[in-house]
This record gives structure tokens, C-alpha cells and sequence, in this order.
């Protein structure tokens, strides 16, 4: 097949990329910011479990004493000290990346120390305290986010999770949170998220969509009603029970006054050819790169600005997560195992391998062009996890933050935030936000904002 | 404020008397550090007198001001029961007092009389407590329906079978607990959107449209002999073999199938029986092992039979589809670009297992299935419109006559039933309502009644199990209570009558009930259900087996590219393992059998694969049933099934603390907390060389040594080591190899014979397994034997509280709380006189007040 103008060339592009995108990207411009002609500002939020391998060192900080000693080729951390990264073998995957990403050391969440055990993932994305006496979390940093700006895209933001739901308390299976006691249960299954994402009205056409929820509606106020009698019924402990259905359905009204401002607008049509949508979790590789696939759709057609992804989950005892280390190179011995026994060889390979998959997410980012740069400079990519080597430890997480050099971010370098520098992790959150132009003071245990990494 | 006098011997009443000062007291909530710094405080006298010493004498060295051992600190004690926020801690030491837990062995004791008096005033204030404030600190009992229990009760409400809870997110799970429990169940607009989506999906399934529907047919042949074969052996078979199975590209929306299929087998070897299995979904042949799909149904074949006709019926909705190969274009243009329909494939599966299927032996000596055809035609039904519409949409000349009556009597019908109790017109006003409003622009009352059903799914009355605050449908909200309990599912019309009657309340009528209804189908559901919360076994399933140390326990494929892999698309032995759990709590419970046998049992429930693998001989076929047990053959009870030790297990070794914990929460009802942050890592060695594994137990012992870990680990090991003669696969195995030497696997070529090959292992087992530990409070015990029997003698109590509290918190559902404590221990009282039978103690519960609503 000859390609004749720029508009097939590109299609094919996407194409051979896993994607055949059918309009053109300024056409889908149009149709998600209205008004707003300014280009989109992204966030993505990546949480992977049980930590990650650093060798001789204490709670995720290499030890001054043994300075001597080499850095390991394994570790989790690139380079041994503060400064210009250069790349080991277990983060060789993000070499190509170096200029559009960085390493923070010494980061926290306060409200995590507690949680201890595998618990603490619970709050990466919130920096909650649910230790206290109420036992809840919190809003999540991209619900913040979506809070400001949801509403210029057809979705306000994408809840992925690889276990998908909400867990339990201390057993989260998702990042995202409305507020306290409202996990945002998260969608596991590709085929599920590809429909929900680019065929949300199964075939049918504008004027059937709007009918349709026109009709809704009107049912819905029944309902609403019919709760509501329900309610008077019941005795005040049931009744914060009820109080949580009545919320869902008001919320469901609004998302249907919310679809009706979106029917309007024409959906991006994407073909799902090259995406592996039935992918099993069972075949690990193929599943997560289909769902950093469909995250990176999602945003390259502007569908959604914000996605928080629990690559992996902890207590995932359950789950075939639990066997991945084992799937990929036959490991004897759970995921979870890793952490605690800590293995060069397995960790490293294991580190390596989640390593490969999120630099797939971000050079797909950032060989998509978008005006001036790619997509990577306005889209902020966080990845990390609650625990840094030690079992059960809660404090000082591997954090790597990508992309967003066309927000302000500078990258290319390793940062340690030790000792008299510490600063919690919600610190960056506050800067992060900034970025995407959500205008927040604090954000749960902030001290100021990230100046370090800001250019 | 509790007031005691100074004399012992009436203090209880004095202090039942001031029992309505508490009311007016809060202003004086004194906190002993408060008292320690002022003695003058009022108010405080029986507790500053006669507690406070003895706490601060036999408590405060380790629970006080100065260390808070197990974050246990007793200075902040709150002696005012009205405050409610100290009653848990007060509650613990209890428990602690009374069980002489607490001080510890090797500190300084209290008198008998001591103890006795401060176990009288915590106990005597806390029932007084309780009594006195019975609607403070209830806990919710209005939650929405497990995605069980909405599985269940759509299935009995709509009478078809469709696998709607696979759209929910899964309900939150925590070991050991139940997940129907209210607080941990939520609602959210994603969790609603999800009920929608069923809803829509359920009652297109359930209302059929006017006229016959096209009816779709497919069928294959496989003929003996020449280029095609008939035979399925349990694996390699030959092409064009029935493996293949039937491909189907046509078929309705939704509706009724039936697969036919006409089939025997061979048995070589005075082989008797086999099963053999029909699945439906994506093609299984040369898959990778992930193609999703689902079973239709097991037969089972046996010797001597002549070649039969079976036939199986299900929904084609349930089965997974393999979606059309479109080309590029997105046409569907046949010709070079071959383009595959959507698809789906019929497989007949040999299931056959006699435990042996690792050993090399010749195919040839297996049994092998013979299929002479497979038949698939759908929709078919015995009368049209199918009983499930017409359930809803019933035959009625009103129908035609007066479309407005015949709409509200289908109403009325269907919201009786979806909301469990009987239904006002106000409400039934409110469906007609949303009825008018699909009508309007429907093409026919089924469509417009389709899209109205499908709210009622979505209601509260309907998501939801209500505990309202009037008494309009108490019975009802019994009988619900009754059916979720023993059926995971909505009531019968028996119970549904029996409630209109208000006769649930009596104790006789509810002890038939129970039987009845634990005698029922749906029974199993529930036994399955709360048996895999109750004892955490769903993780057998997933424990990573090390084949290296345990080469013959999985069924792996043997050569080609995936060799070393496990066979994929057959139940395996950990399912039997699972099953043989619940198959065994299920018979304790059918035969009201004595708690006991939980930890010791004469008989177990077996298969052959399983009494292969346990080492249990005489065994035939892949049915669980009951096998008489001999001492020889080390099992017996829950303790040494293998759903517990290989769940509890690396898939390396064994793992006391994981088998600790497990005889902890799940026999003896301890709570076990979370390993704390930042422990150091019990550095296991299995990770690196597997075959180092053995020696867990050893760097317990090491990790012991530490004070800070000891305090923990001193409660905790012992109850895991007893439990390490029994290997990470479940099997007893005194001896293990040193450390370091490796496991072969079984090599036809190289061992020759089995027999010879199990020698050669056995001679590597060299290392005796130590298994002795002393108990906490306990005594000194060597291996499962003995600790079976010190359960049973001294914690047959505990045990049998543990059941009861299982059980109750599933019936409420709810966690159970210091307020339950004194119904508990009536329950138990009760139980106790008839020898803590199983199924008395569901009779028990159903008839308590707890459960009846007379009490909350």
C-alpha cells in the first residue's frame, strides 16, 4: 500500500504502533477542548507492589559508609549519586529516556508510615492517614486534578487497575478515590476499557443517545424517590449504608447531564487490531502493554487528561499477579516472595522486566508528536511503589517521575531529598498539580512545592 | 462512673445500683494516668481501690506509662464502661484474665481469689454496660447483596442461569472473614452503573420476543478407523480426533442451547469409569494455555456400557465468544484474506486422573472416550414463550382487554418477588410510572417491560437486605435472613408462606426449616461459600508449586515448546483439594457431626487422585466420598487436608507461620495482627536455591532470638511447627532430603521404574524433621499427632466458640463485637449440652434473638 498525503502516512504510523487512529490529531483537538485551544496537560499515575531491589542499602538510601563499595548493577536506582543519571542494567530500559525523566530518593507519604505491613499502597496516590480514628482515605491527586479540569473531556479521568475494584481497607486495588470512603473502583479487563473508552453508546446513534438519556432521567427520579421513602424506614446506622446508594445514583444523574453536554461530539475512532485486547493476565507481558496501550490512546485522543494505573496491587495473593515472576522466567516462588527474599539475579530481572514495560508506556509517549515536542512533554508519568527494598518498611519509596518538560519540569537527573533535604512525597504531588494548571496550596502532608525539579 | 464499695462481697450490686449514674457522668471521665497524678479524683474509688493496684502491679511492667508491649498500654485505661471507647480493651483483658493468658508464665501471679474478683467486676460492669445501652454503637445490617448471594438470587427469581456477577468488581475479601459483611460493602456510581448493565442484560435474556425465534443447528460425526479417529485419550491425540471438538458460527443472542452428544469409552486395565467433559468457548487445541472458556457439563463414562445419547442443556449467553478475524478494512470480504467468523467451539474433554498421569505410563493403558457425534441446536425449548417469560409476562386475556390492569398484576408479581416481601400500591405506582415512560416509545409491551424490570433490578429493595425500624415485614426480613444464610439466595414460596403466616418465630417450625433447607441443592452454595472464607483456601489455587522439589504433583506437559509447563484446561488436584474441604465441612454439617472433627476425624473425603496422592489405597473414580481413615494414614480432620498445607505452604516448603496463623484465626478464633512495618525480612532461602527450602524452621529460630521479633514469634511458631512433617504439597514426609541436594524428576529412560525411581527419592530423604515446640501457655508437643490431641483436650471450647462466632457473623452479617459476647456465650452454653453439633448450631442461630431481630 502507497501512502499518497500526510493524513494515511500518519495512520499507518499508528498503525504499525499497535493503532489505527482515523482522524487526524488537530480534528480530535477540536472535539475535545471547545472553547479551550490550548494544548492538553496530562497526568498518569503508576503504582507497581512489594518495592523494588536496592542492594546495600538502608530503607531505600544508599549507605554512606559503604560508599565505597559499587554501586549494584541490579539496584532499582540508576546511579549511585545525586546528580546526571547514567543507567545500570536493572534501568537500562529508560536510557533512551534520560532526558525526559528523573529519580527521587528520601520520598514519603507520613500518612503511610503507619499502615505498615503491605498496607501502605493503600494511600500512594492520596497521602491519607487512615490510621486514625477514622479509618478512611482520602481524594486521590488526579481526582483532585479532574475536580478542576474533568470536565473539558469526555471522561474526567481513567481508573486502571491490574486486579481491578476497590479492595478492601489496607488491601486497596486502586489508586483513585473521590474522597473518604469512596474508592473509584478500577477496570482490569482490556476488552471492558476499550469499550467503555471509544464505543460508550454500542451503535447507537446521537439522537437514540439523547433520547435515551432523556428517559433515564426521568426513571432515575423514580427511583430516587423510591430510595428515598426506603430510607425513612431504616434506622440511623443503615441509613449512612443507604446514604451511599443515594450518592449513586445522584452521581449517576449527573454523568448523565454530563454525557448529554458529550453526545454531540464524535467519539476518535480507533481500530483495536493490533491491541491484544483478550490478553490474559496470565500472559503478562501482552496484558500490560495492552493497558499501557489503552492509556496511551486514551490520552492521544484526548478522551481522558488524567489516569492513575496499579500496574500492580499488594495482598495479591489471589490474583494471577501473584504468579507473574513465575510465568515471565519461572520463578519458584510468588511475586510477593521477591520482596522478601531479594534475590539479585530473580529482583533485578524482575525489576528489569516491570522496567522494560513502563519505558514502553513512555517512548510511545514521547515518539507521538504534539505542536513543537511529543506527548511526553506534557504529560507528567509518575511510577513508583510504598516500600523500598526492606520488608514492611514505609518510608523513603523508589519514585521515578517522567515527562512534563514543557510544563516546567526539568529532568536527567537523580535527586536525594535525605536528612535535612527530606520533604514528603506529597510536596511533588503539589507540584505536579501546579503543572497541570490546578492551582492548590497543599495537597495532604505538603511542606512547599518540588523547586528542585522545576527548571 | 462505676462505684464500687470497699466490701468485696456485695460490690457487684452496690455497683449495679449506681448503674444510672453512668448517664450523667461523662464530665468526670477519669483516665487512670489522671488518677496516678491526682488521687483525689472522684468518683473513682472501687476501680482506683481495687483494679487499679492489681492492674498497675501485675499489668504495668509491660503494659504501662513506660512499655507498651503489643501497643498495649493499660495507663490510658478508661474506667467509665458508658464512654463506649474502651470497652475492646476491656473486653481483651477478659479474655486474657480468664484464660490465665495473662501475666504470663515466668512472672509473678495473682491469687486465685484475685483474679477471680477482677474477672467478676470487668464482667459484671461490661453485661451491665451492654444491657443498659442496647441501641448505642449498633453497626449497620442494611447492605447491599454479595455478588454471590446477587448471582444466586437473580437465578432464582428469573429461573435462568446467567453468569451476571463476572461484570461486578469483585466484593472485597479479607482472610479469614466474611465478605457479606455490611461496613465492607460498598456503593458507588461505577458499582451501580455495573447492576445497570446486568439488569439490561438479564431481562433481555428473560422476556422473549413475540413469534419463534430462528433456530440454529450444527452437528459433527467422527467415524473409527482409516484417516479419522474417534478416540480421546487424555492427551496426545491424533488430528482429526473429537479433540478438535464441534465449531459453531451460528447462534441466537441469547437463549436456551442443547449439546448432544453420543459417546462411551474403552478400559483397558479393568479400569472402570472415567468422565469426560464438554466445554464451550475459544478453540482449546495448541492454545497456550489462557483461551477462555466454559464447561457445559461432566458425564461419566463407565466400563461395559454400550454407546448412549447425553444431553446437556445451558444458556448460550454464559459462553465465551471468539470474536470475528475481520481484514484490514474492517470488511468481512473472504478470499485471500480468509476471514474467520465469529466463533465458537464445542470440546469434549477425557478428564480422566488416577493420580498417575507424571508417571510415564503408556497412553494405551489409559481409558480412552469414544464420541460418535456432537449435536448443537439453539434456542430450544419445551414450550414457547420459555417458562421464564411466561413467569413474567402470564397468559391472560387482560392482557389484550385491559393493558393497564394486566400491566400492574405483572408489576405486582414480579416486585413481590425481586423485593423478598410483599409490595404497596404506592410502589407498584412507581413502576407503572417508569413503565408509561418506556412505553411511550417502544416498539411492544415486552420491550417496554424488559427496560422496566431491569430498574426493579437496580433498586434498593431489590440490591439491597433491608432491617427496617418499623415492623411491617419483620417475618420477611426472616426469612430472607434465613434463605441468605442457608442458600446464599432469595426464599422459597414455602418461606415466603411461612412469613405471611408469621410462623418463623417458632422455634419448632425453624428447626424443620433448617433442615429442610440444608438438605436442598442450594445449601451446597452456602457450605462452599463460607468455607472458602472461613478457612482462607482459595489460595491453594494459586500457590506457585516448586516442580523442581515436586516433580509428579502437577500434571505437566512433557515435550515440545511449553514442556515443563502445566497441562492447561483441566481441574486439577489443588480443585480436588478445594472440594475435598468443603466436601468435608459439608458432611460434618449433613451429619451434625461433633466441632471435633474439624481437628480429627475418622474419615476423610477423597477421590482417587486424592487418595493417590495422600497414599490412601482403594480408591476408585474422581467422586469425593467418604473413606473410612486408619491411623497409618496420618490425616484426618481439617489440619492435614491439602487445601490447608499447600495453601499454607511456599510451593517450596512448608511455612509454620502461615499455618500458625491459619490454626489461629480459622480453628482456634485468635486474631492474629499484620506483621508490623519495618520487621526485618525473615530471609527465606527459597527464593534463591529451592532446594534449600527445608529450613524455614531454622531461621524462625534464629529470627526468634531477636527480643523484638520474640515477642510475636514466641505466640506464634509453635502453633506452626507441629505442622512440618507435612510437606509444601500436603503430603506427610518425616524425613527430608539435606540441604541442597536436589529432587529428581521422574525420567522413564533413566529410573526405569516408578517403583525404582521412589526409592532412589527416598533415599535422599535423610534429614529427620524436627516438629516439636512448646505451646504457648501450653505444653511441650511433637508433631500433628500430639497437637491434634492437646486441641482436642483442652481447646475443644474455643474451638467450638470459634464455629459458633464463623457461623453467627455469617448468618448476620456483620462482625461480631464486645456486645455479642453474652449471646455468644448462650448460644454456646446451649450447644455445649448436645455435644457442639454442627448443624444444631445453625438451628441455634436461626432460632436465636440475635438472628430473629428480636434483639438487637
Amino acid at each position: 500500500m502507497t501512502q499518497k498525503s500526510w493524513h494515511l502516512n500518519r495512520r499507518e504510523a499508528l498503525a504499525g504502533t499497535g493503532v489505527a487512529l482515523a482522524l487526524p490529531f488537530l480534528e480530535s483537538m477540536t472535539w475535545a477542548a471547545g472553547a479551550e485551544k490550548k494544548l492538553p496537560k496530562r497526568m498518569v499515575v503508576s503504582y507497581f507492589s512489594y518495592g523494588a531491589y536496592m542492594p546495600n542499602s538502608k530503607s531505600g538510601i544508599p549507605e554512606r559508609r559503604n560508599q565505597k563499595r559499587a554501586h549494584h548493577d541490579w539496584s532499582w536506582w540508576p546511579c549511585k549519586q545525586a546528580g546526571p543519571l547514567s543507567f545500570n542494567k536493572s534501568s537500562a530500559p529508560f536510557a533512551p529516556l534520560k532526558d525526559s525523566i528523573s529519580y527521587l530518593q528520601g520520598l514519603d507519604h507520613k500518612g503511610g508510615w503507619k499502615l505498615g505491613g503491605h498496607s501502605s499502597g493503600d494511600v500512594f496516590a492520596t497521602g491519607a492517614d487512615m490510621t486514625g480514628a477514622h479509618k478512611t482515605n482520602n481524594i486521590s491527586i488526579d481526582q483532585v486534578a479532574a475536580k478542576v479540569h474533568g470536565h473539558k473531556t469526555r471522561y474526567p479521568s481513567l481508573v486502571l487497575g491490574t486486579e481491578g475494584g476497590t479492595g478492601s481497607y489496607g488491601r486497596c486495588k486502586t489508586l483513585s478515590h473521590y474522597g473518604p470512603g469512596r474508592p473509584i473502583p478500577s477496570l482490569n479487563k482490556p476488552q471492558e476499557i476499550f469499550n467503555r473508552l471509544f464505543k460508550p453508546h454500542a451503535g447507537r446513534d446521537v439522537k437514540q443517545v439523547k433520547a435515551g438519556l432523556k428517559r433515564k432521567a426521568s426513571v432515575l427520579d423514580v427511583v430516587m424517590e423510591e430510595s428515598k421513602s426506603l430510607n425513612l424506614r431504616l434506622g440511623r446506622a443503615d441509613r449512612a449504608k443507604m446514604a451511599e446508594y443515594l450518592e449513586s445514583i445522584r452521581s449517576v444523574e449527573k454523568r448523565i447531564e454530563r454525557t448529554g453536554q458529550w453526545t454531540d461530539k464524535p467519539l476518535p475512532k480507533v481500530n483495536a487490531k493490533k491491541l491484544k485486547l483478550d490478553a490474559s493476565d496470565k500472559d503478562p507481558e501482552n496484558y500490560i502493554r495492552c493497558m499501557y496501550d489503552l492509556i496511551y490512546l486514551a490520552l492521544q485522543t484526548d478522551l481522558t487528561r488524567y489516569v492513575t494505573f496499579m500496574l500492580e496491587s499488594e495482598h495479591s495473593g489471589a490474583s494471577e499477579m501473584q504468579n507473574y515472576a513465575h510465568y515471565l522466567f519461572g520463578y519458584k516462588g510468588n511475586t510477593h516472595d521477591i520482596s522478601h527474599k531479594r534475590p539479585a539475579d530473580i529482583s533485578g530481572r524482575w525489576d528489569n522486566w516491570r522496567a522494560k514495560q513502563h519505558a514502553y508506556f513512555l517512548k510511545r509517549l514521547r515518539d507521538t508528536k504534539e505542536a513543537d515536542g511529543n506527548m511526553l512533554d506534557r504529560t507528567l508519568v509518575l511510577w513508583g511503589s510504598a516500600h523500598p527494598h526492606r520488608a514492611h518498611y514505609t518510608r523513603n519509596y523508589p519514585i521515578q517521575i517522567a515527562g512534563g518538560n514543557m510544563l516546567g519540569f526539568k529532568h536527567g537527573n537523580l535527586h536525594q531529598f535525605i536528612d535535612k533535604k527530606k520533604v514528603p512525597l506529597a510536596n511533588l504531588f503539589v507540584s505536579m498539580l501546579h503543572a497541570v494548571d490546578v492551582p492548590v496550596r497543599r495537597f495532604a502532608d505538603s511542606t512547599g512545592v518540588l523547586s528542585e525539579l522545576l527548571g | 462512673m462505676p462505684r464500687l464499695t470497699q466490701q468485696p462481697a456485695n460490690h457487684n450490686q452496690e455497683f449495679m445500683k449506681s448503674g444510672p449514674l453512668n448517664t450523667f457522668l461523662p464530665a468526670f471521665l477519669i483516665f487512670v494516668s489522671a488518677v496516678q497524678a491526682d488521687g483525689s479524683a472522684a468518683g473513682s474509688l472501687g476501680f482506683k481501690s481495687r483494679i487499679l493496684p492489681f492492674i498497675k502491679v501485675h499489668c504495668f511492667e509491660c503494659h504501662g506509662p513506660g512499655k507498651s508491649k503489643g501497643n498495649i498500654n493499660l495507663s490510658t485505661l478508661n474506667a467509665d464502661f458508658a464512654a463506649d471507647g474502651d470497652l475492646k480493651r476491656w473486653e481483651l483483658i477478659l479474655k486474657k484474665l480468664q484464660r490465665g493468658e495473662m501475666p504470663p508464665a515466668g512472672e509473678k501471679q495473682p491469687t486465685a481469689a484475685d483474679r477471680k474478683a477482677v474477672v467478676k467486676w470487668i464482667d459484671t460492669a461490661l453485661r451491665r454496660h451492654i444491657k443498659s445501652s442496647r441501641n448505642k454503637g449498633a453497626v449497620p445490617t442494611t447492605r447491599r447483596l454479595t455478588n454471590f448471594e446477587y448471582q444466586n438470587t437473580l437465578r432464582d427469581l428469573l429461573g435462568i442461569e446467567l453468569d451476571l456477577a463476572k461484570y461486578l468488581p469483585d466484593d472485597p475479601a479479607k482472610p479469614y472473614r466474611f465478605n457479606n459483611t455490611a461496613q465492607y460493602l460498598l456503593m458507588g456510581r461505577e458499582q451501580w452503573a455495573r447492576y445497570e448493565g446486568n439488569a439490561i442484560r438479564a431481562m433481555a435474556s428473560v422476556i422473549v420476543d413475540p413469534g419463534k425465534p430462528q433456530v440454529y443447528k450444527a452437528r459433527r460425526e467422527w467415524r473409527a478407523g482409516g484417516r479419522t479417529n474417534n478416540e480421546i485419550a487424555v492427551s496426545r491425540n491424533r488430528r482429526g480426533s473429537p479433540q478438535d471438538g464441534l465449531k459453531i458460527t451460528g447462534w441466537p443472542k441469547t437463549g436456551e442451547y442443547r449439546i448432544r452428544i453420543k459417546a462411551s469409552a474403552q478400559f483397558p486395565n479393568a479400569m472402570t469409569e472415567m468422565p469426560l467433559r464438554l466445554v464451550m468457548g475459544y478453540p482449546l487445541a495448541g492454545d497456550i494455555g489462557n483461551a477462555p472458556f466454559k464447561p457445559v457439563g461432566t458425564i461419566r463414562l463407565v466400563a461395559g456400557a454400550q454407546p448412549r445419547v447425553y444431553e446437556f442443556r445451558g444458556r448460550i449467553e454464559n459462553h465465551p465468544v471468539m470474536p470475528e478475524l475481520k481484514n484490514r478494512r474492517g470488511g468481512t470480504r473472504t478470499g485471500r484474506l480468509r476471514v474467520q467468523p465469529a466463533n465458537m467451539t464445542i470440546t469434549p474433554q477425557n478428564l480422566f486422573d488416577d493420580g498417575t498421569l507424571n508417571d510415564g505410563v503408556d497412553p494405551n493403558t489409559r481409558p480412552k472416550a469414544v464420541v460418535e457425534w456432537i449435536e448443537f441446536e439453539a434456542p430450544v425449548s419445551d414450550v414457547w414463550p420459555p417458562a421464564h417469560h411466561t413467569r413474567i409476562l402470564f397468559a391472560s386475556p387482560l392482557r389484550k382487554t385491559q393493558p393497564a390492569a394486566y400491566v400492574r398484576e405483572v408489576l405486582k408479581r414480579f416486585l413481590t418477588r425481586a423485593f423478598r416481601r410483599p409490595v404497596t400500591d404506592k410502589e407498584i405506582a412507581r413502576y407503572e410510572k417508569i413503565y408509561t415512560i418506556y412505553a411511550a416509545d417502544a416498539k411492544s409491551m415486552e420491550e417496554a417491560m424488559r427496560r422496566t424490570l431491569a430498574v426493579v433490578l437496580t433498586s434498593p429493595n431489590f440490591l439491597y437486605h433491608i432491617t427496617a425500624k418499623d415492623d411491617a415485614h419483620r417475618h420477611f426480613e426472616i426469612a430472607s435472613r434465613l434463605s441468605y444464610f442457608l442458600w446464599g439466595s432469595m426464599p422459597d414460596q414455602q418461606l415466603f408462606d411461612l412469613a405471611a403466616k408469621q410462623r418463623l418465630r417458632d422455634p419448632e417450625v425453624m428447626k424443620s426449616q433448617v433442615q429442610r433447607m440444608l438438605k436442598d441443592r442450594r445449601a451446597s452454595d452456602f457450605i462452599r461459600n463460607f468455607t472458602s472464607q472461613w478457612l482462607s483456601i482459595a489460595k491453594v489455587k494459586s500457590v506457585p508449586i516448586n516442580t523442581d522439589l515436586f516433580p509428579r504433583f502437577l500434571h505437566m506437559i512433557k515435550r515440545g515448546e511449553r514442556s515443563g509447563a502445566e497441562v492447561p484446561f483441566r481441574p486439577t488436584i489443588r480443585d480436588d483439594m478445594f472440594d475435598e474441604t468443603v466436601a468435608f465441612v459439608a458432611a460434618l454439617i449433613a451429619g451434625n457431626a461433633d466441632v471435633s472433627n474439624l481437628v480429627d476425624s475418622n474419615f476423610a473425603m477423597l477421590n482417587q487422585r486424592l487418595a493417590a496422592h495422600y497414599g490412601v489405597d482403594g480408591v476408585r473414580g474422581h467422586r469425593l466420598r467418604r473413606v473410612a481413615l486408619k491411623p497409618n494414614h496420618r490425616l484426618g480432620g481439617l489440619l492435614t487436608q491439602g487445601s490447608i498445607l499447600v495453601g499454607n505452604s511456599t510451593g517450596s516448603a512448608p511455612h509454620p507461620i502461615y499455618r500458625a496463623v491459619w490454626l489461629r484465626e480459622a480453628i482456634l478464633g485468635e486474631e492474629v495482627k499484620d506483621p508490623p512495618a519495618d520487621v526485618p525480612a525473615l530471609s527465606d532461602s527459597v527464593g534463591k536455591s529451592a532446594e534449600k527450602a527445608v529450613t524455614i524452621k531454622d531461621l524462625l529460630r534464629q529470627h526468634r532470638r531477636k527480643a523484638s521479633c520474640n515477642q510475636c514469634h514466641a505466640r506464634l511458631d509453635p502453633w506452626g511447627i507441629p505442622f512440618e512433617r507435612y510437606n509444601a504439597i500436603g503430603r506427610y514426609q518425616p524425613k527430608v532430603p539435606r540441604k541442597g541436594v536436589r529432587i529428581p524428576a521422574f525420567n522413564k529412560a533413566r529410573h526405569k521404574s516408578l517403583t525404582q525411581y521412589k526409592a532412589q527419592v527416598a533415599s535422599l530423604y535423610t534429614v529427620k524433621v524436627d516438629a516439636a515446640a512448646e505451646l504457648p501457655h501450653g505444653p511441650k508437643v511433637d508433631g500433628m499427632t500430639e497437637l491434634k490431641r492437646h486441641l482436642l483436650k483442652n481447646r475443644r471450647h474455643d474451638i467450638a466458640a470459634n464455629v459458633m462466632r464463623r457461623l453467627l457473623s455469617y448468618g448476620l452479617g456483620r462482625d461480631l463485637t464486645y456486645r455479642d459476647r453474652y449471646d455468644v456465650d448462650e448460644l454456646l452454653k446451649q450447644s455445649k449440652k448436645n455435644g457442639y453439633r454442627m448443624r444444631d448450631m445453625i438451628v441455634l442461630i436461626c432460632r436465636s434473638g440475635l438472628f430473629l431481630g428480636t434483639k438487637r
